[in-house]
């Protein structure tokens, strides 16, 4: 198998946008090809996330629109959609394509496009995403799922609302040191835990926004990428599945598939968690930070909360967990995230960061969390 | 062997039905091809009490589309006497009295013709 590295990343303003996605993506895309010095007509192929655009957008078969949009009609493509993880799933496909030596270079992406309709509009065609026959006529929702989280984990654990609250907090203090992030702007404790509920005990500050936006990322093999000294490695790209149902959960306070997903990952880069530098989690909700904290093994079960309190995961702090603000204050483009969370992951490792720059990060994992639990992929990185 | 349109047919009829496995043992609900344990293709059908407790909940305030109108709601998932779990809506239970091992009855939620999974009071 060849070495596989990312050689250009580029992400459009995340928050509201007149332009479809396929456009949001095209931007992403355009910025992401000059970061990596390669012109268009070196893509061999483009690997693209989107979840609810037939929906939103009335708009499926969604790859070739968007090759035809950022004007590359006629490489192969291909839609991926597993819920939130949709973009890192079609990256991880992108890095076997390339390890198995079909082709070179590949642009890998997504976009997503949800603030063309009304909050209870997208909360419903977020919902899809649970099972239809068993939960969504029971008006579970996406906070829905990660209450039931919450509670199973403050009853297991003693974990409290003000821990939950300091994740919101440290994201949108990260946040406002990232100028394509939603939400620019510090948040305090006291708004947070004032917040109305949405779905208890999660309360408004708690969720991250509905988001329009789009993130590409360029990947190439060792031929290509060995002649640039920002090549950032992919070391390990894993995913897991699990049932989709959450009755099915074993323990409702743990997410095995960030276990096994990042278990898989480590095995495959030689690499712990002891060695990791810089996190971008999939922070949908704060306890979704405090879990993965967790089932990635950077703090013992249990204790994701504490850690959260204590500052550990802030910039500056043990281990610095979302400084590009996570899904909370920067923005959950649904289909864009994971491709987002991977250019950070890519702009930290090469040191490009500014404010937020985790200093002397060489390694960074990301890890991306899709539907009831059921999707994740954790990916880990590493300059040379 | 059960399908989704018999299990929600029993259920409106007031009846919980799951499936063991006649190799290993395991119960499911939903019904699935294979015996996720083992592998086994041995389903029986077996009646449940309907008796649980609450394993974890929550109350929905902010409802997709389609519910808006019956927000606030709770919705719970039950861990039933039998072991397997199960999720529904809590229904004649005050939302500030749901807890964690409370002890709840299965019943089923009939609207529109579509039938849901409801517990009441045990």
């Amino acid at each position: 198998m060849r070495r596989v590295a990312v050689i250009g990343v580029g992400v459009t303003k995340f928050g509201k946008h007149e332009r479809t996605s396929a456009e949001l993506f095209a931007e992403a895309a355009r910025d992401a090809l000059a970061d990596a010095e390669i012109g268009p007509g070196a893509v061999q192929a483009l690997y693209y996330g989107n979840v609810v655009g037939g929906e939103t957008e009335k708009q499926l078969h969604m790859g070739p629109q968007a090759a035809s949009v950022l004007g590359i009609p006629t490489i192969p493509t291909t839609r991926f959609e597993t819920a939130c993880a949709s973009s890192h799933a079609a990256f991880r496909h992108a890095v076997m394509e390339i390890a198995a030596g079909v082709s070179d270079v590949v642009l890998v992406g997504g976009a997503e496009r949800v603030l063309t309709v009304p909050t209870a509009e997208s909360t419903e065609y977020f919902a899809y995403a649970s099972d239809a026959i068993w939960e969504q006529p029971l008006g579970l929702t996406f906070p829905g799922v990660f209450a039931l989280v919450a509670r199973a984990h403050m009853a297991k654990y003693g974990t409290t609302e003000e821990q939950m609250a300091a994740v919101a907090v440290k994201n949108h203090r990260h946040g406002a040191m990232n100028p394509k992030a939603q939400f620019q702007k510090e948040i305090t404790l006291e708004q947070v835990l004032g917040s109305a509920y949405v779905a208890d005990p999660l309360k408004l500050y708690d969720c991250c926004p509905f988001t329009d936006g789009g993130a590409a990322v360029v990947l190439a093999a060792e031929e290509v990428a060995r002649r640039r000294p920002r090549a950032v490695w992919v070391l390990g790209s894993a995913a897991a599945s699990d049932s989709m149902l959450m009755q099915d959960k074993k323990d409702l306070a743990r997410v095995p598939t960030t276990e096994r997903a990042a278990a898989a990952a480590y095995r495959q880069a030689g690499l712990g968690p002891a060695d990791v530098d810089v996190v971008e989690l999939h922070d949908c909700f704060t306890i979704a930070e405090i879990v993965a904290t967790e089932g990635l093994g950077l703090f013992e079960p249990g204790t994701g909360g504490f850690a959260a309190e204590k500052g550990w995961t802030t910039l500056g702090g043990k281990l610095p967990v979302n400084p590009s603000g996570g899904l909370k204050s920067k923005g959950h483009p649904i289909g864009a995230t994971g491709a987002a969370q991977i250019a950070e992951i890519t702009t930290q490792l090469r040191g490009e960061a500014g404010p937020r720059q985790v200093e002397g990060a060489r390694v960074g994992l990301a890890h991306t969390l899709g539907g009831n639990l059921a999707t994740v992929l954790v990916s880990l990185f590493g300059r040379e | 062997m059960i399908t989704l349109k018999n299990f929600f047919e029993r259920a409106r009829e007031g009846t919980l039905t799951a499936v063991r496995c006649g190799k290993c043992g395991e119960l499911a609900i939903p019904p699935k091809e294979f015996c996720p344990a083992c592998q086994q293709r041995a389903w029986v059908p077996v009646t449940l009490a309907g008796d649980g407790t609450i394993a974890s909940y929550t109350v929905i305030r902010v409802a997709p589309a389609r519910h808006a109108a019956d927000a606030p709601y709770a919705i719970a998932v039950v861990t039933l006497r039998e072991g397997v779990a199960l999720i529904g809506r809590v229904v004649d239970i005050p939302l500030d009295a749901l807890a964690i091992g409370l002890p709840v009855r299965f019943r089923p939620l009939v609207k529109e013709n579509q039938t849901s999974v409801g517990f009441g009071p045990a």
